[in-house]
């Protein structure tokens, strides 16, 4: 094997998550010739996905079993590419640092700016990264770094700029007094895992980054205790980082939603048992982790900065799942449209409408939507970067019903809004299914939530049933009467909630 | 949870205490400032809210600001029931007990969000309130009264607790201090009291979500068992009927016989008469092992034990 993955040929490589190690130790022990572990390319369809490469070709199996790995490792050896039955075939430059991309659905839909490199590369391998162009960002001009920074807007609920210019809040970090540090804040999000884990280097890359610019001496990565792949690499990723001034650490907090608002990661890492939300102001990058001057970014975005950095238009990176049938997670550019997300999976069923923006997502029956922070507001969906899709079967008022249970069961307990709020919404729900609907009771606690809990679980809360009412309100009114729609809610008209 | 990245520094007298809520950053203006409310023109120090400056005008609506507690500087701000709204032309709502006073900032309570939030928030308190004033201790004497009064609150949006499957046994089984969490607001000055004030690390913030409550940092179930020396200074801090002093309990409850504050509830946890010393077992044992499983509750606390060894 040459020192990187990039100019071997040929070589077989096994791409996956989950179903790749038998694949992997079939096709090795049937072979000669390098077969590699890539990392997962985000598409769970086509994996384990094999690639074959030789002569400036690389071929695509989808789906590909064991037996058929071992075959066509074997064909390789002997110094054929199987074209025929490929799923696709790709001329390409000699060493390629990026996954070619074939002319099909999933992996030809949207752009692989960030994602380019997963599938691709070896995760932990310093020499892969290095050799595709990464750790750039570390000695590029401290004044691009920045200027990139003022362009990526904070990507997810667990980045303390969510939707906003990342450059403020490095400004700040810079002005406050203390021994700054930067937060990765990876806890939760299917995007964040999967660049943990197929690509740990690029996130890495971007804290490290952001580290030299404001001088701070430790990154810390927080990731869910649950994940352990994401751990498992980041960990292995960390022990071949470039020598730079800060300290990098991994720390794991607890597998829970709240887990990942920035100031319960905060908590999370330092060690707290019972973790709940801060106050703010001051926000983290005035007084953070042990009260230094604190970034908080989730990996989206720092993996943003490092391609803005190189010149790259900012793009947003969506995962589009419920009932579909397999999820997949794609790149959009920020002119493109979330409909887009579509065409990487099969609906099961018909398409009713979705849940964009993760957990406390908005419901909108058009996705039709720019995937930028004013395009998604303006349309009253989330930023999370999770679109859920909900076939014909779904009851919109018992699935509108299970996200304020969620919210009641799942809050932290600090604040009366989100605490008592929660519980009040959830029974004004259930009210519904007992003749009682009260649009007016329902949107006034909705604003009292929304503007004066302390957290973004508490104001994210309200969304799903905001937007429920805004596009479904005929099927409360129905459920009022006596009749669920769809039949989920059936002749005792009872759902969850009511437990 | 795994933790390499920790920190050395803490002082040892407060390492073992683990009070359960979050470490705020500081709180308040970091310079003076002038701040117009409804119209008044008000001049505070550095480190001041924007409540000082609500209370120190005649407002044109009332703000009950009611876990905020002003007597003592390691208590609060908690905000956390957000009775304390009021509205800023450059930051839309905000919580005014625990925002920074900006120098230039146009604070009013009367707009309509302000109100609405600030009533909605006050009933989502009462919602989870034992509202039997009749029986309780503190009738006359309760801040969630006196706010309920001064915002005519009738009767509240979302009702009251009043469910005796829900209810929590009293805790009747200290000599000293009765609780009642069927009354508590999570307002969190007790533990603040308990931990940053006494040094005592008895009191905790415990669960979360609707499963939040004061508990005790000895995993005890009871007062008796906890690790209390009955200091009081949780019941002198309590907005309600929550913490009050024994002996007292049932002082300010309409005389009907038959009609007490403990058969409100139903249940209650009471006490075995043993101990009428002001420190429980528990604590009594942490001072007499030297090396015992729950010393390091009150780490640092030794050299100060002759002393309180002479109490009653």
């Amino acid at each position: 094997m040459t020192e990187h993955v990039l100019e071997a040929s040929p070589v077989l490589r096994v791409a996956g998550r989950n179903s790749r190690d038998e694949v992997l130790n079939v096709a090795t022990s049937a072979a000669s010739l390098p077969v590699v572990a890539v990392g997962s390319t985000g598409l769970s369809a086509l994996e384990p996905l094999v690639l074959a490469t030789q002569n400036r070709q690389t071929a695509f199996y989808e789906s590909c079993t064991p037996q058929r790995a071992a075959d066509l490792a074997d064909t390789l050896d002997n110094g054929e590419l199987d074209i025929e039955d490929a799923d696709a075939v790709i001329e390409h430059a000699s060493t390629p640092t990026r996954l070619p991309i074939p002319d099909r659905s999933p992996l030809g839909v949207g752009t692989r700016t960030v994602l380019g490199r997963c599938g691709w590369l070896r995760p932990t391998c310093p020499n892969d990264y290095r050799a595709s162009g990464g750790f750039e960002t570390l000695t590029a001009d401290g004044e691009t770094v920045v200027g990139a920074a003022r362009r990526v807007t904070g990507r997810g609920w667990g980045d303390a700029m969510a939707d906003t210019s990342v450059g403020d809040s490095w400004k700040r970090v810079i002005d406050a007094d203390g021994d700054p540090a930067v937060v990765v804040n990876a806890h939760g999000t299917p995007s964040d895992r999967l660049l943990l884990e197929s690509l740990p280097f690029l996130p890495l890359e971007g804290a490290l980054a952001a580290a030299q610019i404001v001088d701070a001496s430790d990154v810390i990565i927080y990731l869910s205790e649950a994940d352990n792949q994401a751990h498992e690499r980041v960990t292995a990723a960390i022990e071949n980082l470039p020598q730079t001034n800060a300290a990098v650490h991994a720390v794991t907090g607890p597998d829970e939603y709240r887990a990942a608002e920035p100031t319960m990661a905060l908590e999370a890492i330092e060690g707290s048992q019972r973790l709940e939300a801060r106050l703010r102001p001051p926000q983290p990058d005035i007084e953070g982790i042990y009260g230094r001057p604190t970034l908080v970014h989730t990996p989206r975005t720092l993996a943003q900065i490092v391609h803005a950095t190189s010149g790259a238009a900012p793009t947003r990176i969506v995962t589009i799942r419920g009932d579909v049938q397999h999820e997949a997670t794609v790149e959009l550019p920020a002119d493109g449209s979330l409909a887009t997300a579509r065409e990487a999976v099969t609906v099961d069923g018909t398409f009713k409408c979705a849940c964009v923006g993760g957990q406390f997502g908005g419901l909108t029956p058009d996705l039709d939507i720019a995937p930028t922070p004013d395009a998604l507001g303006a349309a009253g969906v989330g930023t999370e970067g999770v679109i859920d899709v909900l076939n014909e079967d779904q009851c919109l008022v018992a699935y509108i019903g299970e996200q304020s249970r969620f919210a009641q069961d799942e809050n932290c307990g600090r604040c009366v809004p989100c605490r008592e709020g929660t519980v009040q919404l959830t029974d004004l729900l259930r009210e519904v299914y007992d003749g009682s609907f009260r649009p007016d009771a329902i949107e006034e606690l909705l604003r009292v939530i929304e503007s004066s809990s302390i957290c973004a679980f508490g104001r994210d809360a309200t969304r799903p049933v905001a937007t429920g009412l805004d596009h479904f309100e005929d099927e409360f009114a129905v459920h009022a009467g006596g009749q669920c729609p769809t039949g989920t809610c059936t002749t005792e008209l009872q759902h969850e909630v009511s437990q | 949870m795994s933790s390499e990245f920790t920190r050395t520094d803490v002082p040892p007298l407060t390492e073992a205490i683990q009070p359960g809520t979050a470490t705020d950053p500081t709180i308040g203006s970091t310079d003076t400032a002038t701040v117009t409310v409804d119209g008044h023109e008000v001049t505070l120090e550095e480190g001041a809210t924007v409540l000082d400056a609500v209370t120190a005008v005649d407002t044109n609506e009332d703000v009950p600001a009611l876990c905020s507690y002003d007597r003592e500087d390691n208590i609060g701000p908690r905000s956390e029931c957000r009775t304390c709204m009021v509205e800023t032309d450059d930051h839309g709502l905000v919580p005014s007990c625990s925002f920074p006073a900006e120098d230039g900032l146009n604070v009013k309570t009367d707009a309509t969000a302000a109100t609405e939030a600030r009533d909605v928030n006050l009933d989502l308190v009462l919602s989870n309130h034992n509202l039997r004033c009749t029986t309780c201790g503190k009738n006359g004497r309760c801040e969630l009264q006196d706010a309920a009064i001064a915002t005519d609150v009738e009767e509240p949006r979302y009702g009251v607790l009043d469910d005796r499957d829900a209810y929590e046994p009293i805790d009747d089984s200290s000599s000293f201090i009765q609780i009642d969490r069927n009354k508590c607001i999570l307002c969190n000055r007790c533990v603040e009291a308990c931990n940053d004030v006494q040094v005592e690390g008895v009191l905790h913030m415990e669960g979360s979500g609707q499963d939040t409550r004061i508990g005790f940092q000895n995993g005890a179930e009871t007062m008796a068992d906890s690790t209390c020396v009955s200091c009081g200074h949780c019941v002198t801090v309590c907005p309600t009927g929550s913490l009050v002093e024994k002996g007292i309990e049932d002082a300010a409850t309409l005389p009907i016989p038959g009609f007490t504050q403990k058969n409100s509830i139903g249940q209650s946890f009471e006490s075995t008469d043993e101990n009428k010393e002001p420190m429980t077992p528990m604590k009594q044992d942490d001072r007499s092992e030297t090396n015992g499983p729950t010393s390091t509750n009150t780490a640092g606390e030794s050299e100060s034990e002759s002393e309180l060894e002479d109490w009653p």
